[in-house]
């Protein structure tokens, strides 16, 4: 259709419904805007006042005048109420129920990183084994096709969490926690970015979420907890 | 100007340079100084787009007439041109300079209510230009968290203020809070003098439909202005003694919540929108009107689904905060009021472009920019659905899909709507004709390249391109084709939008060189400003006018006239001889 895709890969499993969700308000905005520019530049090509000298007298405030945008108006209404309904699944799926988690992490933004804490052996977060990592790019892990709870933080100012691939932002706010989830089904390293100002390098805060095979996952604890033992 | 006829007894004495133009109480004078203030800043912020927009298209190469640009500078333009362009342009030009300007002509008065009042008004607001422009030149710079001052970003020790009161006080943090408090206790002094001066000072006769929709949408707006202002005023403060007192309001280690501050800011920042939209609807009302000679189509209509808009403003804010944490059930809410509040501003759109059918349609300079400010706020408007839906806005929030949208909505209200108004109104209170012709050309130019800088955005917000971002070589998915060249484009466009404006400036000059004035009426228009000399006398009518006749009184088969002046009265005038003085005048209209 066109030569470059609207939007970047999707790796969530609810992702489709939310690039849905775009196709469905196009379609009705295109709609909606086809018949405004037609209402909008007919007048303008028939009714040049060399074609018609005098124009009409009509005050519009009948019923009988302002049947078309009624229609008009009742088509809108209809429409977004589809918008609304279509929606709002998708938003309690994403946003109110959050599942049962396979794996439970908590993300914190800082100036300027994300930093990942990773449940100790005990499978168990907050706890004295975590695994606390704060360093440039080492990438949130995570096992593919596993649903992932995350506790959304910010350190010092607000930050946001963003994956464009997982369809997923959500605000980092110094003094909540914000529970999130998702669950990647493909694997790869993927720029985890803040969206949401932050202070001077906040161009520089990045890091992946890196999506990986159960065993590729393991074996990466596994670095980590030989990395950090010495610090238990 | 010298030949004020001073009938009214008013008081309206002749005055010296210094009172007429600079400490002038005339709310002609302050709605001009209101509107050459605007554009300055105008200027300034429309140069601060061409340095960031430069950087983003040429990261890391210095910028011809600036310099090098550093993560620090970015986030300040950035910061500081959205908040000039919305509370010292939008806001002084569209509200104070054309409300100024409008209300008390069009409702037949001699000024505003409140004189002194309304020149303190402009005052302060000058004195707040200043504070906001000096936070550039202190130590550390202006203030560089965003122009929506999101603590603790803004706050304490994040926005780099010192423990010291003084040093504290005269950090670009602080200034800028103080000039965004000043800026909005000049527009609050402003909107109580619209108010008043609509309800009380209206001519004889003029009861609340005769009055032009301009005067109804400015009243609508600032009484959305007050009602929401003043959240807004306690969020300032609270951060401004955050920053200088070592308060905690927002800082949560203290108790503090970051997340009420969005809450107070969005609480007025919402409705804020509103507030520079109906100004701007009001500007098209009038001049599509005239230019098709046509009533407005249902005026009173328009007006009720106006103020059903304006109530629904005031309860859609939370949904600049989808993501910001609050509570998910609270979202669907804000979510449905945005997306139904498409429904009576879609009713008042409809209603416009009806007025168009069946009318007797001329080309006037004034009367394309008006027409391109409908089309492109189409566009504005219903990429809102995509926004105004909590769940497409997770993914689309914070992306160049929002800088986009926000564009397509506030340009063409900001500039398309305040050149029609200024191509239309120009002769009345200035007294010359502008050119037509390069009123045209400028048009074009500005139609073309404001969709070349912010349509290709779109995409590149689709893609996951965040915005406030100095330097994109980290992301991959922004640096690839085509969206490169996307932002390439938006930047030349955006260099020739700025460029395209000079014709808007040569063309003001020459108009004010010319020797011969406008006429009093040179578009044949009803409304009220039009019924005396170009420009108004100080006290502008020289004699007390009372309304018989509503606002758009245009071919209306019952009268012998093309339209009808509001102050026309049928039992005084002699029709013969007045039929002649309301002939179109045939030499400016020819030219469209």
């Amino acid at each position: 259709m066109l030569a470059f895709s609207i939007f970047p890969k999707n790796i969530s499993t609810y992702g489709q419904e939310i690039d849905n969700l775009f196709w469905l308000i196009l379609f009705f905005v295109t709609v909606a805007f086809v018949i405004s520019l037609y209402v909008l530049l007919r007048p303008l090509f028939t009714n040049h006042y060399k074609k018609v000298p005098k124009a009409r007298y009509i005050t519009g405030e009948k019923k009988k005048h302002f049947r078309w945008i009624t229609a008009a108006l009742v088509l809108l209404a209809l429409s977004d109420f589809a918008i609304l309904f279509a929606e709002h699944p998708v938003w309690a799926k994403t946003q109110e129920n959050i599942p049962d988690p396979d794996m439970h992490v908590a993300i914190i933004g800082r100036q300027w990183n994300w930093i990942f804490i990773y449940p100790g052996k005990d499978g168990k977060l907050y706890t004295a084994d975590d695994l606390y990592i704060d360093e440039q790019n080492s990438g949130l892990h995570v096992p593919v096709n596993k649903t992932v709870v995350f506790d959304l933080k910010a350190r010092d100012v607000v930050h946001s969490f963003f994956v464009a691939e997982l369809r997923l932002k959500q605000d980092a706010i110094p003094g909540r926690t914000i529970k999130r989830w998702f669950k990647a089904t493909e694997t790869g390293k993927y720029d985890m970015a803040c969206a949401e100002i932050c202070g001077v390098l906040h161009s520089q805060m990045r890091n992946f979420l890196v999506v990986e095979s159960q065993e590729q996952f393991d074996a990466y604890m596994n670095t980590l907890y030989e990395k950090y033992k010495t610090n238990q | 100007m010298g030949q004020a006829i001073h009938l009214n007894g008013n008081g309206h004495h002749e005055q010296s340079f210094w009172t007429k133009y600079l400490f002038s109480t005339d709310h002609k004078t302050i709605g001009m100084q209101y509107i050459i203030t605007g554009l300055f800043m105008a200027a300034i912020g429309g140069f601060l787009a061409y340095v960031f927009r430069m950087n983003l298209a040429f990261p890391g190469e210095a910028i011809p007439l600036f310099g090098e640009l550093g993560p620090q500078q970015y986030n300040m333009l950035v910061t500081n041109h959205g908040m000039i362009m919305v509370l010292w342009v939008a806001m002084p030009i569209l509200v104070s300079g054309l409300g100024n300007l409008l209300i008390p002509t069009m409702i037949g008065t001699d000024d505003m209510a409140f004189p002194t009042v309304n020149m303190l008004s402009y005052w302060i607001f000058l004195l707040s230009s200043v504070v906001l422009l000096a936070s550039f030149f202190v130590p550390g710079g202006g203030f560089a968290g965003g122009w929506t001052l999101y603590p603790p970003l803004s706050a304490g020790a994040y926005a780099d203020t010192s423990p010291d009161f003084f040093t504290a006080l005269f950090s670009g943090t602080s200034l800028f809070i103080l000039a965004v408090a000043l800026e909005i206790v000049s527009m609050l002094m402003g909107g109580i003098n619209f108010l008043v001066t609509t309800i009380n000072k209206r001519a004889p006769g003029m009861s609340a439909f005769k009055m032009p929709v301009m005067v109804w949408f400015l009243c609508i707006a600032s009484l959305d202005f007050m009602f929401s202002v003043a959240p807004l005023v306690a969020g300032a403060v609270m951060l401004l003694f955050d920053n200088i007192l070592g308060t905690g309001f927002y800082d949560p280690v203290r108790g503090g919540d970051p997340v009420l501050f969005q809450h107070l800011f969005w609480f007025f920042g919402h409705p804020e929108v509103y507030v520079i939209l109906l100004p701007a609807l009001g500007v098209i009302g009038e001049i599509i009107t005239v230019f098709s000679r046509k009533p407005l189509f249902a005026y009173r209509t328009i007006v009720k689904l106006s103020l059903i808009a304006a109530v629904l403003a005031i309860v859609v804010w939370a949904h600049h905060q989808f993501i910001a944490g609050i509570d998910p059930r609270m979202a669907t809410f804000f979510s449905v009021g945005t997306i139904i509040i498409s429904i009576p501003f879609a009713g008042v759109f409809l209603s416009y472009m009806a007025t168009l059918w069946g009318g007797s349609i001329r080309f006037s300079a004034a009367m394309i920019w008006a027409l391109g400010f409908i089309g492109l706020f189409l566009i504005g408007g219903l990429t809102g659905l995509f926004l105004g839906s909590n769940t497409f806005d997770i993914y689309a929030h914070d992306t160049y899909f929002v800088v986009a949208h926000f564009h397509y909505t506030l340009f063409p209200i900001v500039f398309f709507a305040f050149f029609a108004a200024f191509y239309y109104w120009f002769p009345k209170f200035v007294g010359k004709q502008l050119n037509e012709k390069l009123g045209k050309i400028h048009f074009w130019l500005t139609f073309v390249f404001f969709n070349g800088t912010f349509f290709l955005l779109f995409f590149n917000g689709l893609m996951g391109q965040h915005r406030r971002v100095h330097d994109y070589s980290l992301f991959s998915n922004v640096i690839q084709e085509p969206y490169i060249t996307f932002e390439k484009i938006s930047t030349v466009c955006a260099i020739l939008l700025i460029v395209s404006q000079f014709i808007f400036l040569y063309n003001l000059v020459i108009s004010l060189r010319k020797k011969e004035r406008a006429p009093s009426n040179p578009w044949n228009a009803a409304t009220l400003e039009w019924q005396t000399s170009s420009p108004p006398p100080h006290g502008n009518f020289p004699v007390p006018v009372k309304v018989y006749h509503g606002p758009y009184e245009y071919s209306n088969p019952s009268f012998s006239l093309d339209y009808v002046p509001q102050n026309y009265d049928e039992r005084i005038m002699d029709t013969e001889s007045k039929q002649d003085q309301y002939e179109p005048t045939a030499d400016i209209i020819s030219t469209t």
